[in-house]
């Protein structure tokens, strides 16, 4: 894909290095794309980000963002470089007030540009900008995940990478989440969405006209719109949860 | 507990609070206890022994005649600016040789605690062949001390606790107020969401190395102004400056201080009351007191 903003290539990763838990992936996401990324536990699907992010180490292969080799930078350079990360857990600097937490981010700016980012950021997460002053660690799992969100977008990322922001979190407001993910991306930010709540991710996937990817065993297994996985019965049947009607009798 | 007591305590505790700044600091962010920090404070003391010694041979010897009611010369003050310059480069000269090859490679926090021992004795025993184990003293001069409210000390000793205070305050609005402050809070808690979040986290670690070697560099000119310049001096600090750490609750700049004034009224009460020769105990005590009755110190927060 020629107009890929962020791209691997032969992607091996792990925690340990003889142990890789991502074996050789090739992604390419497009501008402005929603791409989830689906798979049973241990596919490797947060090693994967955590990887392209620069949390775990690249054993082989190439990570590009806007065609600049980066999967050597160090991953504050990354972010410089436009691609944000949303943690699973711990995902905002409990000890450090909203403000605050928006405020780290924003150092990556240049000085004039910052307060504006952060009150944009106020205008479209309100319930943040409602107690600037709250330690985040005082915050609800939702508030945290909106937070954390906040915080990612401050920098004007090119690509949005969240892993699994629904978890642990009621479902109205992981409609809520994935409604703003939805909106994110329409402003024109790639995302991409590691997540166990399929339907939901594939739905909203869906609606932004995005991809899904499955991986299994660190590789990718299977690749296609959203909407097309979502109605795929073995895709249904492997990853969703949904049972095959049983052959009828001869 | 007689005022005199309390002054006494109050003037050794400023120092004890200082370099337990620097421990709390390397300790929240780098999470180690770092035993070569005692060292940084005899070398600091070392350094500003050194400088203001040439300086106060310039001019004269006019940088060494005794300011106002002091005992020292405008040599020592800028002498002593220099050596916060010279120890916190020590400082990052035995990280980038020491502890940020053991980090890289991922090494468990029980070597990097074995390492910061080997980097103590060999900076200690530096120290004691280049300058001898010989007691040095910055300057000569008798001072008279000053008497108020029943109780007396020296100008140099309430300049030294005037100057802890200050540096602590200072510390204080770095790290609450400053872009640099919210970065160091943010790889105490957590270094990969810092990096995630756009902080360039070895820049924040060295900035800690200086920070705290500063602290310490100016505790060690605070005990060998009152006391006396040893190689050993950071070695007798160590147990003081842990107790003071752990007891003001890691990674609290107030709490160290504040713990470290308790430590050094605790330590003045003991000698005025017990003997001299149980000083030392009583960081210890508070050390073993602290970690079995309220882990995460005054001002610390408990994990549970």
């Amino acid at each position: 894909m020629t107009d890929a903003v962020l791209a691997t290539r032969g992607l091996v990763a792990g925690y340990e290095p003889d142990l890789p838990i991502v074996r050789g992936v090739d992604l390419a996401v497009a501008r402005g794309d929603f791409l989830v990324l689906l798979g049973p536990n241990g596919a490797g699907k947060s090693t994967l980000v955590k990887a392209i992010t620069g949390l775990v180490s690249i054993h082989a292969g190439s990570v590009t963002l806007d065609g600049a080799e980066i999967s050597t930078s160090p991953i504050h350079e990354k972010v410089r470089h436009g691609l944000a990360f949303v943690p699973q857990t711990e995902n905002v600097f409990t000890t450090l007030s909203i403000e605050d937490n928006l405020r780290l981010a924003a150092q990556v700016l240049p000085r004039p540009g910052r307060a504006g980012r952060i009150a944009a950021l106020y205008a479209m997460f309100p319930d943040l900008a409602a107690r600037p002053r709250t330690r985040a660690g005082a915050l609800s799992g939702g508030q945290r995940q909106m937070l954390a969100v906040a915080r990612a977008l401050v920098v004007e990322p090119r690509v949005l990478i969240l892993d699994e922001p629904s978890a642990g979190l009621s479902p109205k407001v992981v409609t809520e989440v994935f409604a703003r993910l939805a909106a994110i991306n329409a402003t024109g930010v790639t995302t991409i969405l590691v997540e166990q709540n399929v339907r939901a991710a594939l739905a909203t996937a869906a609606s932004r006209s995005g991809r899904a990817a499955i991986l299994v065993e660190g590789r990718i297994a299977h690749e296609g719109p959203a909407a097309t996985l979502a109605d795929d019965p073995i895709v249904a049947e492997l990853y969703l949860g949904a049972r095959r009607e049983p052959e009828p009798a001869a | 507990m007689s005022p005199q007591i309390l002054v006494d305590g109050l003037i050794a505790g400023s120092m004890i609070g200082l370099g337990a700044i620097g421990v709390t600091l390397t300790y929240s962010i780098l999470r180690f206890a770092n035993f070569a920090h005692g060292d940084y404070l005899a070398w600091g003391a070392y350094f500003a022994l050194a400088l203001s010694g040439a300086l106060g041979s310039l001019a004269g010897g006019a940088l060494a005649a005794p300011i106002g009611p002091f005992s020292f010369g405008w040599s020592l003050p800028l002498a002593a600016l220099a050596a916060t310059a010279l120890t916190a480069g020590l400082a990052l000269l035995v990280d980038a040789l020491l502890f940020g090859p053991l980090r890289r490679r991922g090494s468990s926090v029980i070597i990097l605690v074995m390492a910061s021992f080997g980097a103590a004795l060999t900076l200690r025993s530096l120290l004691e062949f280049t300058f001898t184990s010989k007691p040095f003293y910055y300057t000569g001069e008798l001072q008279i001390a000053v008497r108020f409210a029943g109780m007396r000390a020296t100008p140099d000793q309430l300049l030294s606790l005037a100057v802890a205070l200050v540096l602590v305050i200072l510390v204080h609005l770095l790290l609450t107020r400053t872009a640099i402050g919210r970065e160091m809070r943010a790889v105490a808690e957590n270094p990969g969401l810092a990096g995630v979040a756009g902080v360039d986290v070895r820049r924040v670690v060295r900035t800690v190395w200086a920070l705290g070697a500063v602290l310490a560099c100016m505790a060690g000119v605070m005990a060998g102004l009152l006391i006396q310049i040893r190689p050993q001096m950071g070695l007798d600090l160590l147990l003081p400056l842990f107790a003071a750490a752990i007891l003001g609750g890691i990674g609290s700049v107030p709490g160290a201080m504040l713990a470290g004034l308790i430590v050094g009224v605790g330590e003045a009460a003991t000698v005025a009351v017990v003997g001299a020769q149980w000083r030392a105990a009583v960081a210890f005590v508070i050390l073993v007191a602290i970690l079995l009755l309220r882990p995460q110190g005054l001002f610390g927060r408990s994990d549970g």
